[in-house]
C-alpha cells in the first residue's frame, strides 16, 4: 500500500533578511494511512517547518514531497489551498479559533469554506464524540484551553480529512486537559482510522502515538 | 456563514465600524444636499419667474439669462412699443438690483403694469406699494428674516418699510416702486427686463418674431426656452462646483474605508492565517473583506438618505429661502459613489490580506 506521506530528500530554505536558513536539511519519511505518529525534537529543529510543508501552508524548496499522491513541489500555492480545504486538517498549539464567532460556527466555517454544505448529523457526531455539545453557543473566550482545542479538533475533523496535522496541541493546557485531548486524538485514529501526525515537546504525549520520530538540526534522527 | 463572520467582525469593533458608516453617510448626504442645493436654488429662480405669469421675456442686448446678471437697462418707453405689437395683452417693466448685502434680486415694479402681467399680488397682510420707501417681501423672505407688516429693512443701502407680505412665485422675494430703483441705481425710466403677457399663450411664438423684427438686437425668448436655460448645463461654473463637491466627498468616504479596512485587516491577520490553514482561497478571503466594506456602505448609504432628508427638512425651517431638492437620480448616483468609493477602498486591503504567507499570519501577534 502507497504511504499516504512520503518525502525525500525534503530541504525547506528561509530567507530572513539577506540570510538563508535552512529550516529543512534532507528529510526521507513515510508515513502510511492510519498512522499516529509523533514528531519530536528541541526547538528549532524543523518539526513545525515539516508540518507546514505537509500541510501545504509553504512551499518546500526541493526534494520530494508526495502527500496522498500529490506532488507538493508541483503544485501552485493555489493548488495546495485547495488540497488543504479537502485533506487536510489542523491543530495548532493557540487553538486559533476565530474570536468573533461561537464554536459551532468555528466548526462550521471549516465546511463552509470547503464547500460542500453544513452537515448536521457528522457535526453532532463529532461534537457529541469530543464533549462539546454544552459549549457549542458559547465564543472561544468563554471557554477553557481544553474545550477551545477540543472545538478546534472538532474543526479539524469536521471535514473528514486524510490527515491531522497537530503542531503541539497539548503546549497551551494543563495536565488534565492535555491527557483529555491526546485521549481524543487517540480516539479518533482507532475509530477512524485517522492519519494524525503531532509535533510534541512533551515525551508524555509522544507515547501516546504508534510511533515517534525525532528530529534535530532539520533531519531525522531517529525513527 | 460569511455573513455571521461580517457582521460579528463588524460588531466586535462597534466604533470603528460606526464611524466607517458615518464617513459613507456624510459622503452620500453631502453628494446628495450640494446638488440638491444647487439645483434646488436654480429651479426655484427658474419657477418664480415663471410664476410672474409672462409669456415672453424680452432683455437688452448682451443680458444673461441670470437676472441678477443684466446688461444695461434700456428706456422703459421701449415696453410702450412692445405693447402696441399684436397679441400683445400687457407689458411690465422690471428694474432689477442685485443687494449684495444679502445676495437678493430685488425687482422695482410698476404696481399697474405688474398687476397686469401677474394677475396681482396675492396678500398675506398688508397691501401694495405707495410709498417710495415701500417694500413688498414674499412670505418667504418675511419668515427666513421674522419681518412684519411695519418692519424696517436696509437694501442697497437705503432703508424700506414692508408694505405687504406676498405670495412667493412672483419672480423675486423684493419688490419697490420702481422710480425708487431708478432713484437708487442712478438711472431714469429704465428697465432691464420686460414681462410680456400675449392674448393668447399660443401666439407666443408669433408675438416673438414679431418682436425680434422691431427689436432685432435684443433678447427675446419665450418662457418655456427661459426655463430651458435655467439648468446646471447652461452654468459651466455651478457644474464645475458640483463636481469638485462630488470629487471630494467619494475621496473622503474612499479614503475612511481604505484606512478603516487596513487596520482591520493589520488587526485581524492572525485570522486571515486561520482561514487560510482551513483552506481559504485568495478569492474568499477578498471577498470576505469586500462584503464587509459592503455591509459598511449599505448601511452608510441609508443612513446618508436619511441624514440627507433630515438636514433638509432642518434647513427650510432655519432657511426657509433655501431650497434644497433631493432627487430619486441623485441619490441613486451618491448610492453608486459610495458603493464605488468603498469596494476601490477596501480592494487594496483586501488584495494584501489574501496575499499574506499563512505561517507568517498564523504566527503574528
Amino acid at each position: 500500500m502507497e504511504p499516504i506521506i512520503s518525502t525525500n530528500s525534503l530541504r525547506k530554505v528561509y530567507r530572513v533578511g539577506k540570510v538563508d536558513v535552512s529550516a529543512l536539511r534532507g528529510v526521507d519519511l513515510l508515513v502510511q494511512e492510519g498512522e499516529f505518529v509523533a514528531v519530536v525534537g528541541p526547538s528549532g529543529c524543523g518539526k513545525s517547518t515539516l508540518l507546514h510543508v505537509l500541510g501545504g501552508l509553504t512551499s518546500p524548496t526541493s526534494g520530494k514531497v508526495l502527500v496522498d499522491g500529490n506532488d507538493f513541489l508541483a503544485m501552485t500555492d493555489a493548488d495546495r489551498t485547495r488540497f488543504r480545504r479537502h485533506k487536510i486538517g489542523f491543530v495548532f498549539q493557540r487553538y486559533n479559533l476565530l474570536p468573533t464567532l461561537t464554536a459551532r460556527d468555528n466548526i462550521a466555517i471549516a465546511q463552509h469554506i470547503q464547500g460542500n454544505g453544513f452537515n448536521p448529523h457528522r457535526f453532532e457526531s463529532i461534537a457529541g464524540m469530543l464533549g462539546i455539545q454544552e459549549k457549542l453557543n458559547h465564543r472561544p473566550f468563554a471557554l477553557s484551553g481544553g474545550e477551545q482545542q477540543r472545538v478546534a479538533i472538532a474543526r479539524a475533523v469536521i471535514c473528514e480529512p486524510k490527515i491531522l496535522l497537530a503542531d503541539e496541541p497539548t503546549g497551551n493546557l494543563d495536565t488534565e486537559n492535555s491527557q483529555v485531548v491526546l485521549t481524543m486524538l487517540r480516539e479518533l485514529n482507532r475509530t477512524f482510522r485517522q492519519t494524525i501526525l503531532m509535533i510534541t515537546h512533551n515525551p508524555e504525549a509522544a507515547a501516546v502515538a504508534d510511533r515517534t520520530i525525532r528530529m534535530r538540526d532539520g533531519r531525522i534522527v531517529s525513527d | 456563514m460569511v455573513n455571521k463572520l461580517i457582521l460579528s467582525n463588524l460588531l466586535h469593533r462597534p466604533i470603528r465600524t460606526a464611524v466607517s458608516m458615518l464617513a459613507v453617510a456624510i459622503e452620500v448626504g453631502m453628494v446628495m444636499l450640494v446638488v440638491g442645493l444647487t439645483h434646488g436654488m436654480l429651479n426655484d429662480s427658474a419657477k418664480r419667474v415663471e410664476g410672474v405669469g409672462a409669456d415672453v421675456l424680452v432683455q437688452p442686448p448682451g443680458s444673461s439669462f441670470l437676472l441678477a446678471f443684466g446688461s444695461a437697462p434700456v428706456p422703459v418707453k421701449v415696453g410702450d412699443r412692445l405693447a402696441e405689437r399684436p397679441h400683445v395683452q400687457a407689458v411690465a417693466p422690471v428694474l432689477t438690483a442685485f443687494n449684495s448685502a444679502n445676495l437678493s434680486l430685488i425687482f422695482g415694479i410698476n404696481m399697474d403694469s405688474f398687476d397686469k402681467v401677474t394677475g396681482g399680488f396675492v396678500y398675506h397682510s398688508g397691501g401694495p406699494l405707495k410709498s417710495p420707501t415701500d417694500v413688498l417681501v414674499d412670505d418667504v423672505y418675511a419668515k427666513a428674516h421674522q419681518v412684519k407688516v411695519g418692519d424696517k429693512v436696509d437694501l442697497l443701502a437705503h432703508r424700506f418699510y414692508v408694505a405687504g407680505i406676498v405670495e412667493h412665485g412672483k419672480g423675486s422675494r423684493l419688490f419697490i416702486p420702481m422710480a425708487t430703483a431708478e432713484d437708487l441705481l442712478g438711472v431714469e425710466d429704465k428697465a432691464s427686463i420686460f414681462f410680456v403677457k400675449c392674448t393668447d399663450p399660443g401666439y407666443a411664438d408669433d408675438v416673438i418674431a414679431n418682436f425680434k423684427k422691431f427689436l432685432p438686437t435684443y433678447d427675446v425668448k419665450s418662457i418655456k426656452d427661459y426655463m430651458s436655460l435655467m439648468t446646471s448645463n447652461n452654468l459651466p461654473a455651478m457644474d464645475t462646483f458640483n463636481g469638485v463637491m462630488v470629487g471630494l466627498a467619494a475621496v473622503i468616504g474612499f479614503m475612511v474605508i481604505f484606512l478603516s479596512m487596513y487596520t482591520t485587516i493589520t488587526e485581524r491577520t492572525r485570522e486571515i492565517g486561520i482561514l487560510k490553514s482551513l483552506g481559504a482561497s485568495k478569492g474568499y478571503i477578498i471577498a470576505v473583506i469586500l462584503r464587509e466594506a459592503s455591509v459598511l456602505a449599505a448601511v452608510g448609504i441609508l443612513a446618508g438618505y436619511v441624514g440627507a432628508t433630515a438636514s433638509q427638512r432642518a434647513l427650510r425651517v432655519v432657511f426657509p429661502s433655501l431650497t434644497i431638492q433631493l432627487t430619486v437620480s441623485w441619490a441613486f448616483y451618491a448610492g453608486l459613489l459610495a458603493v464605488a468609493g468603498s469596494l476601490l477602498g477596501a480592494f487594496y486591503p483586501a488584495f494584501r490580506a489574501a496575499q499574506l504567507d499563512p505561517v507568517d499570519a498564523l504566527a503574528y501577534e
